[in-house]
């Protein structure tokens, strides 16, 4: 039977965020910019509802005197995506 | 990017783009294993030379070297971390690692010298050099390093049936074998991915 996919997931922006951080340790808030070639406004919105869904966690420091925002998955991200991915492949019939 | 609702294909096309996006982004590793490897190999091809064709004593200072590694090493890896605005796993996996190692030769050095096994150490950095090489073959999906890391095994073993002053020969083939070829190999492959 055919699963709902994750709304939180199932959204262009949040799923590219989510699918560049599952494959690296951290990355910088311009660095997700760059690579989604997302406006930094939607970004940082999307960002705060992965990060209230608990999906990644988001960390503000200083580098250089500049600020910079870090993001991370967590390990419920991690599932949430995993999942996801499950369910797509099952609606599109591409699990054996 | 739209916020349009967009279907489970494109989800999949979306996830795979961006995955091989940060394939991109990989750090150059082929730097740092080209610096020690010539500075090990001309230090290895110049102890030769010093203690076995001119017969100076103090041939090991040739060793000293090593300092314009590390200082490399750590002028770079600076230089670096300032440049990368995406940490991945394989670049974190390689600094453990080669700190690991760095620690260890380290540690090697002191069993040797408390042993006082003097002039037998070679075969062991030989081997030292092979794990580091075959291991970081694996992290950076790199066969040439895998290779070399055997090679430099195979070298370690047979090391041992030949006297000090040709064990340093052997090592300096180990390097060529295990870092320099492959550190251009690898070059050339980022160079090729990058473009």
């Amino acid at each position: 039977m055919f699963k709902d996919l994750d709304p939180i997931l199932h959204s262009q922006l949040r799923l590219a965020v989510i699918s560049l951080l599952i494959s690296v340790k951290e990355a910088e808030f311009t660095f997700l910019r760059e690579k989604t070639n997302a406006t930094a406004g939607n970004l940082s919105v999307q960002i705060q509802k992965l990060k209230e869904a608990g999906y990644i966690d988001v960390v503000k420091q200083f580098k250089d005197n500049y600020p910079q925002t870090i993001c991370k998955i967590t390990p419920l991200g991690i599932t949430a995506f995993e999942e996801y991915v499950k369910n797509l492949q099952s609606y599109l019939g591409t699990n054996t | 990017m739209a916020e349009e609702k967009f279907s489970p294909e494109q989800s999949l096309q979306l996830i795979q783009s961006m995955i091989s996006r940060t394939k991109q982004n990989m750090s150059d590793n082929s730097i740092y294993f080209l610096i020690w490897g010539w500075l090990t190999f001309i230090a290895f091809i110049g102890q030769f030379m010093l203690k076995h064709v001119l017969q100076y004593e103090k041939h090991y200072m040739v060793w000293l070297v090593v300092i314009i590694g590390i200082i490399f090493s750590i002028y770079q890896g600076k230089k670096d971390e300032k440049k990368v605005r995406a940490k991945s796993w394989v670049d974190e996996n390689m600094s453990h690692l080669w700190l690991g190692m760095g620690i260890s030769f380290f540690v090697l050095s002191m069993i040797i010298t408390r042993m006082g096994w003097g002039t037998e150490m070679y075969p062991f950095f030989i081997m030292m050099y092979g794990l580091g090489t075959f291991v970081s073959g694996n992290f950076l999906q790199f066969r040439p390093l895998i290779t070399g890391g055997i090679i430099a095994w195979v070298l370690a073993i047979g090391s041992t049936w030949v006297s000090y002053d040709y064990q340093m020969l052997l090592a300096a083939a180990a390097i060529l074998f295990s870092y320099i070829i492959p550190a251009y190999m690898l070059r050339r492959r980022d160079k090729i991915n990058n473009q």
